[in-house]
Order: structure tokens, then C-alpha cells, then sequence
């Protein structure tokens, strides 16, 4: 049976992923982090949502793009930022740093920064689950660059032939580094090239989490019913970009940031970054009033400014 | 009994050992089972797969399913496909290389070296691709190191390959005593003598035995150590010998221009004041990738002459 949702604690989690990275934000506009960070705001719906999905036994393998996960499997910013750092007492010790941050205690076992690498590491999880007669499934965020790769083919291929539940979590926010869809490659019908491997498949793109929550609880739940795997593309926008005039482009130059941190995005500006769907935040309006948001968003912005102070 | 026999042989009794383990690969039971290698493979429980043609992915699974706790055997046709999946050999193992796993990793790949195969599979370099990473991996000669080398390191916590010879598959294989192997199992020592050190990499013993059994009928005792780890390894075993005899014959039958023989060279001269040192490996003149042999071409009195006994 589907677990209740507790709308207002999504919410909160959603604020504080949001807010946690706008603080990231702010400290690696100071140029403090040596290391790369690719920041995921306005991806925050879906990683709420799969968190909020996953079982105890559920397994979770990320990519270069993972702060949103990781904050929301681990609600201690500190131990991120300690980590952006290279510190000690960072999540990893100061040994993974952003790309490859995991956290295997709260089931993230794997992440990879090369694109289609980590969906060949949860066939192998997933194999090791059915060997093991252990319940759970696997799953495995990767973007619109990543399912590019021919180990996006392969693996799906692999994970049908021997029934893993795989749940593949495409974020296709249409950007691969600084080149678009469109400018890199021919569209590619997802839904038409699982489905030649009958694999289950299912497009989101309303940013709004408890939809989310509904969608995959129902995914998940058919990948280990059914014993496959399940394709799901997430529609997103990738905010806080920004433009940038130059002799060339007088007009200003629209930049979509890949890693580095957003000049555009300020951390006394709230955690709402655009006044449309595109915005998983301004989405929440539909339930609740912005004055609640706000408070709630006021508040958990204190608590991270103090432990992270 | 036949090289690819005897191995066969010994992998079917240590993969009984394990409760639970995953042995895949490319008609790996199917067909002629890779000319015999893998045929009749039993498990005591887990899975045995015939696997689509993924290389990329399968060097992937296998690393999945060690992090998750099932230990797994990835058996390839040809050690050139691995080509396919060096991606995950380095930077899945750069993570993997961290942690202190309960399971294993084998790769488990055919050298081909028999020749006549043209020029997109005449990569017969298992140190090649392990220094990439720094790779354990190891070459297997005679029954000896056969019986060591598997017992020691098949399923063995972490990852390796293991590379067998195509050209030795269907020859007796040797049956020689060692009078001394190292603790890894990456130096076999076969005899011991006063005047000569001869050192075989890859797998270039039985070229060795020849140049032991023509020095012994002119009245020469040679030291016969075979190197069959292919990274660089702990050469003391070798600098005692050396220090006696002063002389060496280095033998590497592999296409590599990057032997681990190289490091060891340098220490041999500067620690043992070698007299004399003949090396005996490819010529790479012309275009050395057509289909052709892959013996060495040895004049074997000439070598023995350049050492002056």
C-alpha cells in the first residue's frame, strides 16, 4: 500500500534543497571550492520524490549532477559543503568531492562523473540483488547527454534479457555542457526506443513533486512486480542562468551553466528562481499560499545559515 | 593434458567454493564454450549468463555486482574486446580501488596471440591495459602457475584479470616443479643456476626452457624465473639471482611498448653491476599489424654467443 504523503514535510524538503544549494551557491561565487559542483536548481522535484520513493532495500546511483540527491538523502549541509571542501570531516573525508560523492549508508552506493558509466555499475547492483534473492530495486539518474552513450542501449538491453528492476531516471534539462539538444544531435523518442525492448516508459514534466511521488511509486512498484526495467524521462529546467554581454553578442549571450556557480542566483532573493512551471518551488503555489512558503522557507534558511555559519 | 583443459579444469573446482557467484560472458556456455575454456561450468548457486555483445556494460556488471556483495566472473573471447570497456577498467575501478570489498572482480580474458588474425585484434598486451589503472593482472604459463595463480586470486576480494593464451590453448600443457614463487603469485622461479639469469614475461617461457635446455648441453646453469604479473612487482627474487650471476637474458613475447621489464632493467643495472644483458623481443619495423605469426624469432646460439660463457 502507498505510503501517505505528508505534503508539508515534502515541501519543507523541497525549500531546503533549494536553499541549501543557493547558500552552495553563494560560498563558490567566492571562489572558495577548488573542485567542480554542478548545482541542480529547479531539479529538485524529482530528486525529492525518488527519495521519498525509495525503500529501505532500493539502491540509488547517481551522476556528476547529484547535490540535489545527496541533500536529500542526508539533511546535514555541513557535511556537503566540508566535502565541496575537501575537508576531513566531509561526507567522504574529503575524498570524492562533488562528482563522485556518495553516501552508501543511506543507500547511495555509486556515483560517476563519466556520462553512461554509472548505468552498466546498476545492471551489475541489480544482478547482485536477483543472485542474492534480495528484494529492492535500483535506481539510476542520468540526463539527456548521458542516454547518448551506447551504454544507455546496452544496459537496458541487459536489464531486459535478465528481468532486473532497474528504475533509469533520464533529467533532461536539454542541455550537454554548452550545447543544446538541438545543436548536438537528431531527437530521440525515448518512449519508442524502450518500447522496441518493451521496457516500461513514462515522460514527467510538471515539476510538481507529489505528482512525482505518485508516478514513481507506481513505477517502482511495477519493475518489481513485473520484473523489469523502467525508463523514466523527467522534463526540467536547469534555473539561474544568466546572460552575458560581450563585443559579440552586444544583446548579452545566454549562458547555461554547466558546473560553477550562478551570478544571477542571490541568496536573499528567496528560494523562488522563476515565476513559472519551470520552477519545481513556484509550482508548490498550486497548494499552498505564498506567505506559507515564505515562513517556511524563512525558517529553514536560518537553521542552514546557522549550522553552516 | 591440453593448456586450455587444465585450466578449464581448475576454474570448475574453485568456482564450487563460493555460495553464490556470477559467471557471464559471451558463449560462455554455449557453442564451443570459448574454445573449451569455459565449458561445463557449474556453480553452486548464483547465475550463469550468456550475455549480449556489451563489453562496455559487462566490465560494468561486474563491478555492480562486487560493490553489492556477489562475486563475479567476466570470461571474453579476446582480450582486444576489452577495449571496449577500458572506461570502466579505470574510472569505475579509481572508486571501486577505495573501498576494502568482500567479493570479487575477475576479468578473465583469452590472449590472442596465435596470429593470422589481422590487424584490429593483434593486441596481445594484458600489462597494457593494467597499468592503465594499476591493475593486478596476471598471465598463466603451466600448471603450476595455473593451479597458484587461480587458487590465489579467481575469486579473491577486489579486482584483477586474468589472461590466458590463445597460442598455448591447444599444447600439453607444462608441467614444471618451481623451486620458489613470491607471495602474489607474479613470480614463478624454475630453476636456479650460477652463470645466467633468464627472466620470461607475457608468455614467453617456453622460450626460456629453450634457451635453458641449449645452455645446459654447453655446460651453462641458468636461473629461469617467469614473470606473470604484468604490473611492475617486487623484483627482489630476481636482484638475489642477478647479483650472482651478472648476466640476464630479458624475454617478452607481448607487442608492449610500455614492459614492465623496463623498471626492472634499470634496477637490475644499477644494483646487481650487470656484465652482460640480452633482450630478446619484437621487431616493430615496417607495418608490423598484418596478418602474420606471432612466435618470436629467435636465433638462439646467436643470443647465447653475445653472452660470452
Amino acid at each position: 500500500m502507498a505510503k501517505e504523503i505528508d505534503k508539508q514535510e515534502v515541501l519543507s524538503e523541497l525549500l531546503r534543497i533549494r536553499l541549501s544549494q543557493i547558500i552552495v551557491n553563494e560560498i563558490y561565487k567566492k571562489g572558495n571550492f577548488k573542485i567542480p559542483i554542478h548545482l541542480a536548481l529547479g531539479h529538485e522535484a524529482i530528486a525529492v520524490a525518488l527519495v521519498q520513493v525509495m525503500g529501505d532495500a532500493d539502491r540509488l546511483i547517481l551522476s556528476h549532477r547529484n547535490i540535489h540527491y545527496n541533500l536529500a538523502k542526508l539533511d546535514s549541509l555541513k557535511a556537503h559543503i566540508d566535502e565541496y571542501l575537501l575537508k576531513d570531516r566531509g561526507l567522504a573525508q574529503g575524498q570524492l568531492g562533488s562528482m563522485n560523492l556518495t553516501d552508501e549508508a543511506r543507500g547511495i552506493v555509486y556515483t560517476s562523473n563519466i556520462l553512461g558509466n554509472n548505468l552498466a555499475v546498476a545492471a551489475g547492483f541489480s544482478i547482485a540483488n536477483s543472485i542474492k534473492k534480495q528484494d529492492g530495486a535500483v535506481f539510476v539518474v542520468t540526463g539527456d547527454g548521458g542516454m547518448e552513450e551506447g551504454a544507455f542501449y546496452e544496459s537496458l538491453v541487459f536489464e531486459k534479457s535478465n528481468a532486473l528492476p532497474v528504475i533509469i531516471i533520464v533529467e533532461n534539462n536539454k542541455w550537454s555542457l554548452a550545447t543544446t539538444i538541438e545543436q548536438r544531435r537528431c531527437p530521440i523518442d525515448l518512449r519508442k526506443l524502450t518500447g522496441s525492448l518493451d521496457v516500461p516508459f513514462e515522460c514527467l514534466f510538471s515539476n510538481d513533486t507529489y505528482e512525482y511521488i505518485e508516478h514513481l511509486t507506481a513505477l517502482r512498484s511495477l519493475a518489481l512486480t513485473r520484473k523489469t526495467p523502467v525508463c523514466v524521462e523527467v522534463m526540467l529546467t536547469t534555473l539561474g542562468w544568466w546572460r552575458q554581454k560581450t563585443p559579440d553578442h552586444p544583446e548579452g549571450r545566454f549562458i547555461n551553466y554547466h558546473a560553477g556557480p550562478s551570478p544571477s542566483v542571490q541568496e536573499g532573493n528567496g528560494p523562488r528562481l522563476a515565476d513559472s512551471d519551470e520552477d519545481p518551488v513556484f509550482v508548490m503555489e498550486k497548494y499552498f499560499d505564498k506567505n506559507t512558503i515564505k515562513e517556511l522557507g524563512d525558517r529553514i534558511l536560518s537553521d542552514l545559515q546557522k549550522e553552516t555559519a | 593434458m591440453k593448456y586450455v583443459e587444465f585450466i578449464n579444469q581448475t576454474i570448475r573446482k574453485k568456482i564450487l567454493e563460493p555460495e553464490k557467484i556470477l559467471l557471464y560472458g559471451q558463449n560462455i556456455a554455449a557453442g564451443s564454450c570459448l574454445s573449451g575454456l569455459t565449458r561445463g561450468l557449474e556453480v553452486k548457486a548464483g547465475r550463469i549468463i550468456n550475455t549480449p555483445n556489451c563489453e562496455n556494460t559487462l566490465c560494468g556488471i561486474g563491478f555492480g555486482a562486487m560493490m553489492n556483495g556477489v562475486s563475479a566472473i567476466f570470461f571474453m573471447k579476446q582480450l582486444d574486446f576489452l577495449l571496449l570497456g577500458i572506461d570502466q577498467l579505470v574510472n569505475t575501478y579509481n572508486i571501486v580501488r577505495r573501498k576494502a570489498p568482500t567479493a570479487s572482480f575477475t576479468i578473465f580474458p583469452v590472449i590472442v596471440d596465435s596470429g593470422y588474425e589481422g590487424p584490429q585484434s593483434s593486441l596481445n598486451n594484458l600489462g597494457d591495459f593494467c597499468s592503465m589503472a594499476r591493475i593486478p593482472g596476471y598471465t598463466i604459463n603451466t600448471q603450476v602457475e595455473a593451479t597458484e595463480i587461480i587458487e590465489h586470486h579467481l575469486i579473491s576480494p577486489g579486482f584483477r584479470i586474468l589472461g590466458v593464451s590463445q597460442r598455448l590453448f591447444k599444447t600439453e600443457i607444462m608441467d614444471l616443479a618451481p623451486v620458489a614463487m613470491n607471495a602474489g603469485r607474479s613470480l614463478f622461479q624454475y630453476s636456479s643456476g650460477a652463470d645466467v639469469t633468464i627472466i620470461c614475461h607475457n608468455f614467453s617461457l617456453p622460450y626460456g626452457l629453450e634457451f635453458q635446455k641449449r645452455l645446459l648441453e654447453k655446460g651453462v646453469h641458468p636461473s629461469l624465473f617467469s614473470v606473470n604479473g604484468a604490473m611492475p612487482i617486487s623484483w627482489d627474487e630476481v636482484i638475489t639471482d642477478v647479483s650472482k650471476t651478472k648476466k640476464v637474458i630479458v624475454i617478452d613475447d607481448s607487442k608492449s611498448m610500455n614492459p614492465s621489464w623496463q623498471g626492472m632493467l634499470n634496477i637490475l643495472y644499477v644494483r646487481c653491476r650487470l656484465s652482460k644483458c640480452v633482450l630478446v623481443q619484437r621487431s616493430f619495423s615496417g607495418y608490423y599489424c598484418r596478418p602474420q605469426h606471432d612466435q618470436l624469432e629467435i636465433d638462439y646460439e646467436r643470443v647465447i654467443g653475445d653472452l660470452k660463457f
